[in-house]
């Protein structure tokens, strides 16, 4: 009984800590599976990915709703994250449990200076959206990109850079798929970075795409027999729980605290999956 | 009639004054759906798991997914039913949502996105392929 109760709280924390700060529950619910509850990596990569699935499918509705998500860019894009999402499901079942520890570990150290280092989103308002990456028209895409450039674009900015862009979904497909995640900590900054999409439109249209990523790597861990349902139930249901109500107190609670908090509980995890890595 | 979606690159329904079709919002509506559902079902399993007595990470654990086993599972109100069947839905539900994107974007016959999405769906389907095949090898 215990057990269940703790998957339940541990899936609600991690959706509350992933819409709250912008994350899928990945980097916490895979942690917390091998090292609080034994569990093989694997299968808590299996387990992880399903809950990826709800938070993407919560949020999504809400963003489409919103008109913040790009779905013509997001589908455009997902396409070639399920491609390396495919080959992520794949690579998965051939590395062994240590390298996809230390790929881990590499992956939550990223994610913690990342989070030290990172631009608050909601400091710039509604206003960021068009102001956050302005239309730069001395990087025209070439004549035969143009109608592709104008048809995936969005109201206020353009889009540049589409051929690296789908080699950076490719990316965040495979790491999706590897470790379990969301893949949004790559599909966010390509599309802001590399294709100058609006910082709060690229979150909401990463948000989308990770429900395709996620189920197209969960499908090969599902026929596999890599996902235990008793322990996926109660983490979705949580996490459905946890980023209903982070949605809901995002604006009353101090991102800040919440981020050094945040960057600390990772910076733990790190450290016990290297420990797993090394000692395995 | 035309369709909005963000990204358009145009403004939909500018200067015209029939509505445009919201395929933004249908396919939100497909997401919620989905998601609770799924969430429902899978609630439904662990209530019915805990009243018989059994709780995650105990074994023997809920047996396998075996879809000829599912429909007398839910009829006989197995907790395995519902988390399958919960578990299912959930994963369908993205592949749902680039469905329904598909069927809109062929009704306005926008080709690339229908390249796109039938692309989608495609890759989905060779990860189902990809899965049965290694799991039949295993």
């Amino acid at each position: 009984m215990i057990a269940g109760l703790g998957l339940i709280v541990g899936g609600a924390g991690a959706g509350l800590f992933g819409s709250l700060l912008g994350l899928g529950g990945g980097v916490l619910i895979v942690p917390m599976l091998t090292l609080g509850f034994g569990m093989p990596l694997r299968d808590a990569v299996g387990v992880s990915l399903v809950s990826v699935i709800v938070t993407s499918s919560a949020s999504a509705s809400v963003y489409l709703q919103r008109h913040v998500a790009n779905l013509r860019l997001g589908m455009t894009l997902e396409l070639f994250t399920a491609f390396g999402a495919l080959v992520g499901g794949l690579l998965a079942y051939l590395l062994d449990e240590r390298t996809l520890a230390g790929l881990f570990a590499a992956l939550l150290i990223y994610v913690a200076i990342s989070m030290l280092v990172r631009h608050d989103p909601r400091a710039g308002g509604e206003g960021a959206v068009a102001n956050d990456a302005e239309t730069s028209d001395d990087e025209e895409p070439p004549s035969g990109g143009r109608d592709a450039t104008a048809r995936l674009s969005g109201p206020g900015y353009r889009i540049r850079h589409i051929g690296p862009g789908l080699v950076g979904s490719i990316g965040a497909g495979v790491v999706s798929a590897l470790l379990g995640i969301g893949g949004g900590l790559v599909k966010v900054p390509v599309m802001n970075v590399i294709m100058g999409v609006p910082l709060r439109v690229a979150t909401a249209t990463s948000n989308l795409m990770i429900g395709i990523t996620a189920s197209a790597s969960a499908v090969i861990y599902l026929v596999r027999g890599g996902i235990d349902p008793s322990v996926a139930a109660p983490i979705a249901v949580g996490a459905f729980v946890g980023a209903s109500l982070g949605s809901r107190t995002a604006h009353r609670i101090d991102l800040r605290v919440l981020r050094l908090l945040f960057v600390g509980v990772l910076g733990y995890t790190a450290f016990e999956m290297t420990r797993k890595a090394l000692l395995l | 009639m035309k369709v909005r979606s963000a990204g358009s690159g145009d403004r939909a329904g500018q200067g015209s004054l029939r509505a445009p079709f919201d395929l933004d919002r249908a396919i939100a509506r497909l997401l919620t759906l989905g998601t609770y559902l799924s969430v429902l079902l899978l609630t439904v399993g662990i209530v019915s798991m805990a009243a018989a007595g059994r709780w995650p990470l105990q074994s023997p654990g809920v047996p396998g997914l075996d879809l000829a086993r599912l429909p007398g599972d839910l009829a006989a109100a197995r907790p395995a039913g519902f988390l399958w069947l919960g578990l299912l839905c959930m994963i369908a539900t993205p592949s749902a949502r680039v469905l329904a994107a598909l069927l809109g974007y062929l009704r306005f016959g926008e080709r690339s996105m229908v390249v796109v999405s039938v692309g989608i769906l495609l890759v989905i389907a060779a990860s189902v392929a990809i899965g049965l095949s290694g799991s039949g090898a295993a």
